[in-house]
């Protein structure tokens, strides 16, 4: 009889508790997109006069705007049963004693302040359209790193770095969920490093939509300044219900001349999330990007952060897996615009299917006429564990420079029977081997990430290898 | 007579993001002079072979009487994120440029010459097609090959004109290579600067059948090339090679596809080119696992050599797979000659320049080889050596 492999689901059980809320403790919004509701919101949030105008400005984009015709479909989404703002009628705690009993349970159940305690240089934790606690090491504050919640931030002596920084990497005319971003965002961080701080531990936020129905629409921003140095993590997760929930989050980073900054994300919401998140750096002379990301959960993702690689020798890496199950269509990628001189990317991205799953890579590189000598270099692989599902590979390369050296390899195939084989003769169990190859095929991403952080993966990823099927 | 051309052509399998600008193409243009429908006839018929002109629809209907075999569908239906396949559905067999060129050839009444071989024929020499362009003129036909069980043949296809002429010459050739069959299809364009071109292939094969098309693209202003092969059954066979050269303002548009759809199919996609001066490219390549399609292998290359600062290289080397079993690839590499290459020959005593010129002959000449016509082979040859 022949023996068949099987590589498990992703178990999402472990994120799929749902507190038990009590409504009266919530305030929640109206659901649809009006003009009301984004003053509401912006009520709500005590947005200064140019924060207002703003948000009504986007939604006027929003309205004109039409849903990409290339990627995923997201007929599912009705934007008029989503409410674009969920919070517990408690204030943000800078203390974890003081955070809601109901919500420091789902924290605790996920590992935060576990976590915060052990390898965290500062957390912020959001749960649906709030950040509820935050906090930020002493000795990291000390040396001048800001970590605060935007809200509080545009308020306060950094107003005008806010100002002159919010939605301009990111425009609302990007497309059209980047204007419902800037007409609906709450919630989110901002962090300052200044000139020469090196945050030798990571930086985290925990993203939590406990509430079905909702939608998250964070707001990170990031200005790592000259020759400073951060790591800053992003987890999601989230219930499961049977009604849609939408995150259309916005990360704007700036990279300093001779910074550096590597952003790990974690991405697990439940499979009845719309992910259309959008994230950006731009990163000046000398200065380096680094991307790590895992997209595990959501029903349906488009997610291709992008490098604008400005500076003369500035430099972007990426590394990404991907694993597309049941009832998932993850659209997720890179893209890069090269400008300055000698400047070097590298995507390197990993992409598993299984049980009817779609998982689509698709990436843009694009150098441009003043990006002489650059470098970039892009790799795909994908893994097929099944014939039901579905691994496509779309990158896209705009070269307009003869002086630049491109590269650029793809993959798509199963698991090699001769690799097995070649195990097997070694004494190695058929299982053994199996989970062996999947776990190295994952590996490149696994070892990007702090030791905690690649062992929730390798839990997330739980390829468990089973004998006769 | 006179026609006004608006064809949207090319369209990506998949469509991606709209800012770079590869979702499909225009052919435009208004008054364009059309003199001749038709073909010129092939220099001599091997023994086996035979020809009959017929209207482009009518040509068609050999693709419709087997479309149940050449779209076979053995597994489950699943289509990508971007489909676009729906456009072209109505075409008797799928091109790579799409509908609108089967539209124009059939509204403007172009003629098609169907080449039959008879099954078990292996046709000794190969059938030529000389497209000697006159300056000013404008020229739509198609062919149709269709290649019967266990038969082989080999179309060469040459088309030419003077250095400096302009003009217009669209052609249509679809293939169809039953069991055993093997159909060689090499096209060479050699055409003046003023010429708008462009050229639409499309075919299947059946069980154990073999496609090959070997293309050269060296002349004419703005050119389109399209294919689109079915792989339709057991160990059918797809080989293109393409060679080009884009000088001046000149612009090359392509879309391949090689659509997997039988079992243990094999397709090798090459395309080997330079982009000079303010040359514009857009290629596209796809390589489509549809479910069903267990032990095929399907594998892309792409070498474009890129020699002026301002060249714009756009390229899509897409993978489409929804089957466990099977070996996709695709590698690109894109850029200048390598410093070391130039320093070897440099210390060799080959000036950059000349060095340069090495490169690009060496490049075209792996392609040009190929032609089996020796009279062509030469043109070719003598074009590479002295155009440059």
């Amino acid at each position: 009889m022949d023996n068949k492999q099987m590589v498990a689901d992703i178990d999402h059980s472990l994120y799929d508790f749902k507190d038990i809320e009590n409504e009266q403790d919530f305030y929640r919004m109206q659901e649809g997109l009006t003009e009301e509701t984004v003053l509401k919101v912006s009520e709500e949030k005590d947005d200064p006069e140019w924060m207002r105008e703003f948000r009504l400005k986007c939604l006027g984009i929003y309205k004109e705007l039409q849903v990409p015709d290339w990627g995923p479909s997201i007929e599912g989404l009705d934007m008029d049963k989503i409410s674009s703002y969920v919070r517990h009628k408690s204030d943000m705690k800078g203390s974890w004693e003081e955070v809601p009993e109901d919500i420091k349970n789902t924290f605790e159940k996920l590992g935060i302040p576990q976590a915060e305690r052990e390898s965290l240089a500062g957390v912020g934790a959001q749960y649906d359209s709030e950040l509820v606690y935050h906090n930020l090491k002493d000795e990291v504050a000390a040396q001048g790193v800001i970590y605060t919640d935007l809200e509080s931030a545009m308020k306060g002596p950094y107003a005008d770095m806010i100002k002159s920084h919010f939605m301009k990497l990111v425009p609302p005319t990007d497309h059209k969920f980047a204007a419902l971003h800037g007409a609906v965002w709450s919630g989110g961080s901002f962090v300052y490093v200044p000139k020469g701080a090196k945050v030798e531990v990571p930086l985290q936020s925990y993203f939590r939509l406990n509430a079905a129905g909702a939608g998250q629409f964070e707001h990170t921003l990031i200005i790592v300044d000259e020759g400073a140095d951060l790591h800053f993590i992003e987890g999601c997760s989230a219930p499961k219900y049977n009604v849609a929930n939408l995150h259309a989050g916005c990360v704007e980073l700036y990279v300093g001349k001779n910074a550096r900054l590597r952003y790990s994300t974690i991405e697990n919401w439940s499979k009845n999330m719309y992910n259309l998140n959008t994230k950006r750096a731009i990163v000046e002379e000398g200065g380096r990007m680094e991307w790590v990301s895992g997209s595990f959960g959501s029903h349906t993702s488009y997610l291709y952060p992008m490098t604008i690689l400005k500076g003369d020798d500035s430099q972007m890496e990426f590394t990404g897996i991907t694993f597309a199950g049941k009832g998932q269509n993850l659209d997720t990628g890179a893209k890069v615009v090269h400008q300055g001189k000698r400047t070097a990317s590298v995507i390197s991205t990993k992409s598993i299917s299984k049980d009817g799953g779609i998982g689509t890579y698709r990436s843009s590189v694009i150098i441009n006429s003043t990006a002489k000598k650059a470098k970039a270099s892009v790799s795909c692989d994908s893994l097929m564990l099944d014939s039901i599902s579905r691994a496509d590979t779309i990158p896209g390369m705009d070269i307009r420079t003869d002086d630049a050296d491109v590269g650029h390899e793809a993959k798509i195939g199963r698991i090699s029977d001769d690799a097995i084989f070649y195990l097997m003769s070694r004494g190695i169990s058929e299982e053994d081997a199996k989970a062996m190859i999947v776990s190295g095929f994952a590996n490149p991403v696994s070892k990007e990430l702090p030791l905690e952080y690649a062992v929730e993966m390798n839990n997330l990823i739980k390829l468990e290898m089973s004998g006769n099927m | 007579m006179k026609k006004d051309l608006n064809l949207k052509v090319n369209v990506l399998p998949v469509l991606t993001y709209n800012f770079l600008q590869v979702n499909d193409s225009a052919i435009t243009g208004s008054d364009l002079n059309i003199d001749k429908l038709e073909s010129p006839e092939a220099k001599a018929l091997p023994q086996g072979v035979s020809v009959k002109r017929v209207s482009f629809a009518e040509a068609g209907e050999l693709f419709r009487k087997v479309s149940d075999r050449i779209n076979v569908s053995t597994g489950v239906p699943g289509v990508p994120n971007g489909d676009t396949s729906g456009r072209d559905a109505s075409q008797a067999v799928r091109t790579g440029m799409g509908a609108d060129v089967d539209n124009l050839m059939e509204a403007v009444g172009a003629q098609v010459d169907v080449y039959t071989v008879e099954e078990g024929v292996k046709a000794a020499e190969p059938v030529v097609l000389e497209f000697k362009m006159d300056k000013g003129q404008g020229v739509l036909a198609g062919q149709v090959i269709h290649a019967k069980k266990d038969s082989e043949i080999t179309v060469v296809m040459d088309y030419n004109s003077e250095l400096d002429a302009e003009g217009f010459l669209g052609v249509s050739t679809r293939l169809l290579a039953e069991e055993g069959a093997k159909i060689s299809l090499v096209k060479a364009q050699l055409l003046g600067k003023g010429f708008t071109h462009f050229d639409d292939i499309g075919g299947a094969a059946f069980n154990k059948g073999a496609i090959n098309i070997t293309t050269l693209e060296l002349g004419a202003n703005k050119v389109w090339t399209g294919s689109y092969i079915n792989l339709s059954e057991k160990e059918s066979e797809l080989n293109t090679n393409m060679g080009y050269l884009c000088r001046d303002d000149e612009k090359l548009d392509i879309n391949y596809v090689a659509d997997h759809r039988g079992k243990k199919t094999l397709a090798n996609m090459q395309f080997k080119g330079v982009l000079m001066d303010q040359a514009k490219k857009t290629f596209r390549g796809t390589i489509d696992f549809k479910n069903g399609s267990s032990g095929s292998a399907g594998d892309e290359q792409e070498d474009a050599l890129l020699l002026s600062p301002d060249v714009v290289n756009r390229s899509m080397p897409v993978i489409l797979c929804q089957e466990e079993d099977v070996d996709g690839r695709h590698g690109a590499t894109i850029g200048q000659l390598g410093e070391d290459l130039l320093f070897y020959m440099q210390s060799r005593g080959i000036d950059e320049e000349e060095a340069k010129r090495i490169m690009i002959r060496a490049r075209l000449k792996s392609v040009a080889r190929t032609i089996p016509e020796p009279g062509l082979m030469e043109r070719v040859n003598y074009y590479i050596q002295n155009v440059l």
